[in-house]
């Protein structure tokens, strides 16, 4: 098939949760594990502040990354995670570039979605 | 907090406002919003019968000619109408109108033209009826004139059938939608699911193709065409080239049925109801077999309808959640991959089938409510004009898929995909017509 003969739009939606949603996925850091580890101490909290910080700036490195390889990007920010669209690039080109970065698969969720490119059946 | 940074041509998706963003809900509230308008003219003692145009046959062109003049004032307002609604979604969705006003004053002259050869005597003597007449011209004006690009605005192939699809709920009454479907969704499955697995099991065992590939192929040859292949393209991963692919394999065997399944149920005798059923069961999008049923009848369109919409599209999105399942637990794992979830049976369900359900609910309680005077008045004025203007949309969704069907873009697919897919073609029509003709025959005959 041509290459330029694309009968379809497909968008990408990389997901960057705050909170693992399953801990068990999560080997050790970045990822923030737990919130009822806190046992409401001043250490826990502080320690809840580090791991906070340190996956929201795993978060901002990988946006970093995403953002300087391509430029059309939608962007939402929402209470526990934001959420980058792009339709102009391919999701396979975007999970080499966050592997070869060393981004591991549980830092992200990335879905696919096609719609027709033009009115077809 | 919801905090957007935009950049360039990508625009967000999702939540509320998917409810005006998508074609599929805009064809709900047209459709809906067409049957109450009918609704709301009965109750004040109007009706929509003025734009509901009908051509009657004719034999000279004298004839068709003096009906036109008489009748122009009520095309125009036909036109006026459709544009109107058409208009605000189109402009709603962020298409733009400068483009889309030309394009569709382009489609409903040509639609006007189709209406008037497809009740020419001399074209029913032929089997040249008005849907099939749409397709073809369409085709041949794609395929060797040079169409312009701001024409693509208005060949909005889906938007129109799922309009008409809705429409068509409003013709159909809820009671039989409730008989018939159950048996509809199990002759239906039996067909997808054994064409699904022929495609997938000849695709990676015979051509050796990528899992995710073949049940992108599978998908468009069993549930519901190109609908399919991008949903399941989308929950499995499949690559853009290999979405791309199957749909253009899906158009490509779903323009040949549009021809090759009516012509075979009329030299084989095969009555409209089964054959509409069979249609249901082995066309593979809604819009081209809308043109298959059309050029049978009422009833073959009715039955069709319940095979298709009723049998296999509705479960769209359990197909996907269930190959994304399959793909995320027993096929290799992708990077980034996450267990489906199981919003997405609702996020990948056909909205306009909701409309669809509702109109056929709204107008058969307002049938069952009233006397038998008023149920006449009821069929005169709101259900027959409907019929009329689901019959309109359908010209548009014919020309359209014509007008986008540009061949030498859909021959060049490898022949390893177009083999695996069809070799499931020939299951489905086969198993098709044992199912639909053969076993449930009888059947369907009695659904009118």
């Amino acid at each position: 098939m041509r290459a330029d003969n694309e009968m379809c739009i497909q968008r990408v939606r990389i997901v960057f949760t705050f909170f693992a949603k399953n801990p068990r996925q999560v080997k050790g850091n970045p990822f923030l594990t737990d919130n009822s580890q806190l046992n409401l101490w001043p250490a826990s909290l502080r320690g809840f502040s580090q791991r906070l910080t340190k996956r929201l700036e795993r978060i901002a490195a990988a946006m970093e990354l995403l953002l300087t390889a391509h430029s059309d990007w939608v962007i939402t920010g929402k209470n526990d995670r934001i959420i980058m669209e792009t339709e102009t690039w391919d999701f396979t080109e975007i999970l080499n570039i966050l592997e070869q970065q060393g981004f591991r698969a549980e830092e992200f969720a990335i879905t696919v979605e096609y719609t027709r490119k033009w009115g077809v059946l | 907090m919801s905090n957007q940074v935009v950049a360039k041509t990508t625009i967000p998706t999702g939540g509320w406002s998917d409810l005006w963003k998508k074609e599929d809900w805009w064809a709900v509230w047209l459709g809906l919003g067409i049957v109450f308008a009918a609704i709301v003219a009965w109750i004040f003692g109007s009706s929509i019968k003025s734009i509901a145009i009908s051509v009657p046959a004719w034999t000279h062109f004298s004839e068709a000619i003096v009906y036109l003049q008489s009748k122009i004032g009520n095309f125009l307002l036909l036109y006026i109408a459709f544009l109107l609604v058409f208009s605000l979604a189109l402009k709603i969705l962020g298409y733009k109108l400068k483009e889309f006003i030309p394009g569709f004053s382009v489609i409903f002259i040509l639609g006007t033209a189709v209406s008037i050869f497809g009740a020419w005597n001399w074209a029913k003597k032929y089997n040249l009826e008005a849907p099939l007449v749409a397709l073809f011209l369409g085709i041949i004006i794609s395929n060797v004139l040079p169409v312009p690009k701001w024409l693509d605005t208005a060949l909005r192939t889906e938007f129109y059938v799922k309009t008409g699809i809705v429409l068509l709920g409003a013709t159909l009454p809820f009671t039989l939608i409730l008989q018939a479907g159950p048996v509809a969704f199990s002759a239906a499955s039996v067909v997808a699911v054994t064409t699904f697995l022929t495609i997938y099991w000849t695709a990676t065992r015979v051509f050796k193709l990528d899992k995710r590939f073949a049940a992108t192929l599978g998908a468009g040859g069993s549930i519901c065409g190109v609908s399919a292949s991008i949903a399941i393209g989308g929950s499995v991963k499949a690559e853009k080239q290999q979405v791309s692919v199957a749909i253009s394999i899906v158009i490509l065997w779903a323009v040949v049925m549009v021809f090759l399944l009516p012509a075979i149920i009329k030299a084989w005798g095969i009555p409209a109801g089964p054959g509409g059923a069979w249609i249901g069961t082995s066309e593979f999008a809604d819009a081209a077999g809308m043109a298959a049923a059309s050029s049978l009848n009422e009833q073959a369109i009715k039955i069709f309808t319940l095979m298709k919409v009723v049998g296999r599209d509705m479960f769209v999105g359990l197909w996907c959640f269930i190959m994304a399942l399959i793909s995320i637990t027993k096929w290799e794992r992708i990077d980034g991959s996450t267990k489906p979830d199981k919003k997405e049976i609702w996020y990948r369900f056909p909205k306009f089938v909701l409309g669809f359900f509702l109109a056929s609910a709204v107008i058969t309680i307002l049938v069952a409510f009233a006397d038998t005077s008023t149920a006449k008045a009821i069929t005169a004025k709101i259900i027959n004009p409907i019929k009329e203007l689901r019959t309109w949309a359908f010209i548009f969704t014919f020309l359209s898929i014509g007008l986008t069907t540009r061949l030498k873009e859909l021959t060049s697919v490898g022949w390893k995909p177009f083999a695996a897919f069809t070799t499931g073609v020939a299951v489905n029509v086969i198993l098709g017509y044992i199912v639909s003709v053969v076993v449930l025959g009888q059947y369907w005959v009695t659904i009118k």
